[in-house]
C-alpha cells in the first residue's frame, strides 16, 4: 500500500524533514528485525521527538486507514518491528531521554527509546539498578522491552519488565495520548498498565514510561559448574529450585555453544563438557555466602565436573559477556538458524532437554542451547544450512516438533522473546477459540480500526496476509537471546 | 427478570442442585450488599456449572454478583441491581501442584488458609497475606487486588497470578496467560483480571506463583517518636540494602488495637532468609533504627495474621500517593480524621505508598464524608494519587463514590472495555470506577 502525496505532506508536517525516511534505500533499514527471516519495508518511517507528534501520527493513520508499525532499536526476534502489510513505521529513536530520575520514590520516567543499559548506568551511582536485563540490552530500548515485556537472565530473581512498569504513556490506536498507572503503586480501574505491557504495540504507542528502580544487591556471587552430560545439569538445576533456593540467575550452555563462545570471546568456559550452568547469587552478604555452599554441593552431587566461583569482578564480567553475547557467535556454528524461547514447567526440564536431542538425531539437525535454565525457558538454536536442499524443511520440522513437546508437557509458546509474525500461528496450540477471541475483542477495545501493528501477536485472519513476503533466512550482523 | 421466580430457581436448580440454590428470606439476608438483597442465591461446584449459570443469567438478563468467601463483599459502589449471587465457596478443589514448579493451580474459593495448608508440607507458600486473613478466598483476594505486609517483597496479585480461567458474562470459559512461571504468549489477560471486582468475568481457577518458605525469619517493632523520625528510617531502610520480606507502618491506635506496646508510630518489619543473613540483616537494621531516634523491640511472628485488627470496623479507607509522601499522607488523615471528629487507625505499605485507615464507628457519614473522604481525596488526587473507600456504609457511600475520579480518557478505555465483555451490564453492574 503505497502513501499517498497529501498523507506523506502531512506526516512531514507532523515530523520535520529529518524526521521522515521514505527513500527506498533509507526503508531497506527498517525491512526487518532481528528475526531476518521476515521482511516487510513500510512505506515511510516517522521518528517523532514527542508524544504529541506520535499522537498526531496515529490520528492521520487513523484517518486514512493506513498500518503503524512500532519499532525501538530493531532487536527483536519475532518480526514484530517490521511491515508486512507496509504502512507508517514509528522509530522511537530520537526520543530517548531520560525525564526524572526520582530516587526516593525509587522511580524513574524515560522516554521509550532509551537504551535499557543507560539507565542502570545512569542510576548505578545512586545506589539503583532497572532490573530487567534482556541479552540486548546494552542496545534495546525501554519502550521495546515494555512492549515485548522482555526477560533476560536476572527475571529469575527479579521479575519479567512487567513488574517493573509503574506507569505507561499510551497513544492508542484510537489516538488517545493517555497516561496509564504513575508513580503511586495502584489506583482505581483495571490495570490498564499490565495489559499494554507485552502487547508488541498492538494496542497502542508507548511514548514515555514509568519503570521501577531497585536497589544494588549488596554483595554478587557467580558460579560456573561443568558436566559431562546435559542430563546431570538439567537434574541439578531441578535440584536447586527444589531446595528452595531461586538465584538471581541460573543459566544453561551446552557443548556447542560453548565451543563457539571460547573460539569468539574467549569467556573461560571449559571446553569439553557437555554443559555449563551459570549460576548468580546477589544480595545480602551473608545470604549468599550461605547459600553459594548448598549449590556448590548440590553440582557435585550431580556429577559436576568442575565448580569455580569467580574471583573477580573482571571474571565475573567476562563469564556474563560470554553468555550475554552468546548469540553473535552463532556465525562459527551455523550459516542459518531458527531460534524459539518455548517454556516448560521447570520440572520438567530433565525430560525436555533428553526429547529436544532426541528431536535433533531424528532430523538430523544440530540443536545448541544457551538458555534461562531457572525458568525453564529454552532457547534452542536449530542450525541448518541453506544451500544443502532439504535442511531448512528439516529445521523447521524439528522447530515444530520441539515446540509440541513444550506444550505437551503444559507450557507456553514464548517466555520472553514474544509473539510477533513469527509465532502468531503457534497461539491456536496453547488458546482455545474462546480465549483468542477474547483476545481480538479485547484488541479492538484499543485499536477499533484494527491499524495497529496488523499481522502481529494474534493469528491472522486470512485476509491480513498481503504483501507478507518470507525469504530466505540470513544470519543477523549480530543478535541477543 | 423474564422468567418467573419459581422457573428460575427451577433452572439454577438443575445446574447445581436444589440444596444448593437458596431462595427464600431468611437464607437471602446474610448475602445482602450494600443493603440490597438478591433474588437467589446459587453455589455450584465447578467451573462447567458456573458457565451455565452465567450463560443463563444472560438470557435472562440478570445481574449477578460473584462472592468468594463473602469477607470483601462490600467493595464497591452498591450495586445498580443484583438478581443473583454467585457464591464460589465449593470451588474449592486444588488442582495442580507439582512441588518442584512453585506453580500451583487451585479453584477460586479455596481459602488462604487452605492452601497454606496443602503447600506448608513442601515449604512453599503462596505470598498473599491481606488483612482478614486466611479464611478470605484466593479468587476474592484476586477479584478485589488485596494484598498486605508480604507485598513489600513478593508484589501483588497482580506479580503473583500466572494463568486465569474465567467465565465471562455470556458463559463462555475462558483461559488467559500461562501455568508456568515466565510467559509472554499472547496478552496478560490475567491481569485485566486482578482488581477488576468480578466486571469482566467470573473467576474460577487461578494458576499462581509460588515461593520457598525462607529458613528462617525474625520480627521487629520498631518505635519512633515523631512522624519525621520514622520517615528518616523509612528512606534509609529503602535506600540501604537490607531486604526485609514484610514491613508496614502503624500508628498508635493501630498498635493500641493489635495489642502490641504503643509508640506514636512504628514499623513493623520482618526479615527472612538463612540465619546468618537474618542475624547479619538484624543488627545493621537495629543500628539504622536507633540512629533515627528508634526504639526495637523484638516482635511475635504470630502478630503478623492479627494486624488486620488495626483495620477492623465498618469503614476502611485505602489511600495511594507516591511513596516518599506516605508519612505526609498519614498526618493528613488522622488531621482529616480529627476535623471530622472520628477516630482512625491507620496501617500503611511503606515499600508501596499505600496507606489504609479504619474509621471508627461512631461518627456520621455525612460529616465524615464532607470532613475526611473528599477533602483527603482532592489532595490525593491533585498529586496523582487516589482515595478509595474499601468498605463503607451505604450512608456513606450515597454521599461520596467509592473510587473517585479517574481521567476521561481512561474512563472512556475502561467504558469500551466493559461494554465489549459484558454488553449488557449484568456483572456486578454499578460496582466499579465509573459506575460500570
Amino acid at each position: 500500500m503505497a502513501l499517498n502525496a497529501q498523507t506523506l505532506r502531512e506526516l512531514e508536517g507532523i515530523v520535520g524533514p529529518a524526521g521522515l525516511v521514505v527513500s527506498r534505500e533509507g526503508l531497506l533499514t527498517y525491512e526487518c528485525d532481528m528475526h531476518t527471516f521476515y521482511k516487510g519495508a513500510p512505506d515511510a518511517v516517522a521518528l517523532p521527538q514527542s508524544a504529541e507528534q506520535v499522537a498526531a501520527i496515529v490520528r492521520l493513520c487513523r484517518r486514512e486507514h493506513v498500518p503503524i508499525v512500532p519499532r525501538g532499536s530493531g532487536t527483536g526476534l519475532i518480526g514484530g518491528a517490521m511491515a508486512p502489510v507496509g504502512g507508517v513505521m514509528v522509530s522511537m529513536t530520537r526520543m530517548t531521554r531520560i525525564v526524572e530520575l526520582d530516587f526516593p520514590n525509587r522511580c524513574a520516567t524515560v522516554e521509550p527509546g532509551l537504551i535499557n543499559l543507560w539507565l542502570s548506568q545512569a542510576t548505578r551511582a545512586g545506589g539503583y539498578f532497572f532490573a530487567p536485563d534482556p541479552s540486548s540490552q546494552m542496545v534495546s530500548s525501554i519502550g521495546g522491552n515494555a512492549s515485548t515485556n522482555a526477560g533476560g537472565p536476572h527475571c529469575l530473581k527479579y521479575g519479567i519488565t512487567v513488574n517493573h512498569i509503574l506507569g505507561l504513556d499510551v497513544v492508542t490506536g484510537a489516538g488517545e495520548l493517555v497516561r496509564l498507572g504513575g508513580k503511586t503503586h495502584e489506583r482505581p480501574g483495571y490495570d490498564l498498565t499490565g495489559v499494554v505491557v507485552g502487547a508488541e504495540g498492538t494496542l497502542g504507542l508507548v511514548t514515555g514510561v514509568i519503570v521501577r528502580l531497585t536497589h544494588l544487591p549488596e554483595a554478587v556471587k557467580t558460579i560456573l559448574a561443568s558436566f559431562s552430560t546435559i542430563e546431570d545439569a538439567s537434574e541439578t538445576v531441578s535440584a536447586i529450585i527444589r531446595a528452595g533456593i531461586i538465584p538471581a540467575a541460573l543459566e544453561m550452555i551446552d557443548e556447542v555453544v560453548i565451543r563457539a563462545i571460547e573460539e569468539g570471546i574467549g569467556a573461560g568456559y571449559p571446553k569439553g563438557a557437555a554443559a555449563v550452568l551459570l549460576i548468580e547469587l546477589d544480595g545480602p552478604a551473608a545470604e549468599i555466602e550461605a547459600q553459594a555452599g548448598p549449590i556448590e554441593a548440590l553440582c557435585r552431587d550431580h556429577l559436576a565436573l568442575e565448580v569455580r566461583v569467580a574471583q573477580s569482578e573482571a571474571e565475573r564480567a567476562l563469564l556474563w559477556k560470554g553468555r550475554k553475547e552468546a548469540a553473535g557467535v552463532f556465525g562459527r556454528l551455523t550459516p542459518n538458524w531458527l531460534l524459539q524461547d518455548a517454556v516448560v514447567p521447570r520440572s520438567k526440564l530433565p525430560q525436555i532437554m533428553k526429547e529436544l536431542q532426541a528431536i535433533g538425531a531424528r532430523h538430523r539437525v544440530v540443536i545448541a542451547n544457551v538458555f534461562h535454565a531457572g525458568d525453564g525457558n529454552l532457547h534452542p538454536l536449530i542450525c541448518y544450512d541453506d544451500r544443502v536442499p532439504g535442511e531448512l524443511q528439516r529445521a523447521k520440522q524439528a522447530n515444530e516438533d520441539l515446540l509440541h513437546a513444550c506444550l505437551r508437557l503444559g507450557g507456553s509458546v514464548t517466555g520472553e522473546h514474544g509473539v510477533g509474525l513469527d509465532k502468531s500461528e503457534s497461539l491456536p496450540l496453547q488458546f482455545a477459540e474462546a480465549d483468542l477471541n477474547f483476545m481480538a475483542r479485547l484488541r479492538r477495545t484499543f485499536d477499533p480500526d484494527s491499524i495497529m501493528n496488523p499481522g502481529k501477536l494474534l493469528p491472522s485472519h486470512p485476509a491480513c496476509g498481503e504483501g507478507f513476503r518470507p525469504t530466505a533466512p540470513r544470519l543477523p550482523a549480530g543478535a541477543w537471546i | 427478570m423474564a422468567v418467573s421466580a419459581p422457573a428460575l430457581h427451577d433452572a439454577l436448580a438443575d445446574i447445581a442442585g436444589r440444596e444448593h440454590v437458596l431462595g427464600d428470606a431468611a437464607a437471602l439476608a446474610p448475602y445482602a450488599v450494600d443493603g440490597m438483597v438478591p433474588g437467589v442465591v446459587i453455589r455450584p461446584d465447578r467451573a462447567e456449572q458456573v458457565s451455565r449459570v452465567l450463560a443463563l443469567c444472560a438470557a435472562e438478563r440478570l445481574a449477578v454478583v460473584p462472592r468468594g468467601a463473602g469477607t470483601s463483599q462490600g467493595f464497591g459502589n452498591p450495586p445498580r441491581r443484583l438478581d443473583v449471587i454467585l457464591e464460589l465457596s465449593r470451588l474449592a478443589a486444588v488442582r495442580e501442584y507439582v512441588p518442584e514448579d512453585m506453580v500451583a493451580t487451585v479453584e477460586a474459593g479455596v481459602t488462604l488458609d487452605a492452601l497454606a495448608a496443602h503447600l506448608a508440607p513442601h515449604r512453599q507458600m503462596l505470598a498473599l497475606d491481606p488483612p482478614g486473613g486466611g479464611s478470605r478466598s484466593v479468587g476474592g483476594v484476586l477479584a478485589t487486588h488485596a494484598s498486605g505486609p508480604l507485598r513489600f517483597r513478593y508484589g501483588t496479585g497482580r506479580d503473583l497470578l500466572l494463568g486465569a480461567r474465567f467465565v465471562q458474562a455470556d458463559g463462555t470459559l475462558t483461559w488467559g496467560g500461562a501455568k508456568v512461571v515466565k510467559s509472554v504468549t499472547g496478552y496478560d489477560v490475567p491481569k485485566l483480571l486482578v482488581g477488576s471486582l468480578g466486571t469482566l468475568g467470573v473467576l474460577v481457577e487461578a494458576t499462581v506463583r509460588l515461593h520457598p518458605v525462607p529458613p528462617a525469619s525474625r520480627s521487629w517493632q520498631l518505635g519512633f517518636p515523631a512522624p519525621d523520625a520514622a520517615a528518616g528510617f523509612l528512606a534509609a531502610l529503602l535506600d540501604s540494602p537490607i531486604q526485609p520480606d514484610r514491613a508496614v507502618l502503624v500508628d498508635a491506635a493501630g498498635l493500641r488495637r493489635v495489642g502490641l506496646s504503643v509508640d506514636p508510630l512504628a514499623v513493623l518489619l520482618s526479615i527472612s532468609s538463612v540465619p546468618e543473613a537474618v542475624d547479619a540483616q538484624g543488627q545493621t537494621l537495629e543500628r539504622l533504627a536507633a540512629e533515627h531516634r528508634g526504639r526495637s523491640t523484638p516482635l511475635a511472628e504470630s502478630t503478623w495474621p492479627r494486624l488486620g485488627l488495626a483495620l477492623n470496623g465498618p469503614t476502611l479507607l485505602r489511600a495511594a500517593g507516591e511513596p516518599r509522601r506516605l508519612l505526609h499522607w498519614t498526618g493528613e488523615a488522622q488531621a482529616a480524621a480529627t476535623r471530622a471528629g472520628a477516630g482512625i487507625s491507620v496501617l500503611a505499605q511503606p515499600g508501596h505508598g499505600v496507606l489504609q485507615a479504619s474509621v471508627a464507628p461512631s461518627q456520621d457519614p455525612a460529616r465524615i464524608a464532607r470532613d475526611l473522604v473528599l477533602p483527603l481525596r482532592r489532595a490525593l488526587e491533585a498529586e496523582g494519587g487516589s482515595l478509595v473507600i474499601e468498605r463503607g456504609p451505604v450512608d456513606l457511600k450515597s454521599q461520596c463514590d467509592v473510587w473517585g475520579g479517574i481521567s476521561p480518557e481512561i474512563l472512556a478505555i475502561t467504558r469500551r472495555i466493559k461494554t465489549e465483555f459484558d454488553p449488557y451490564g449484568l456483572l456486578s453492574p454499578g460496582r466499579f470506577v465509573g459506575g460500570l
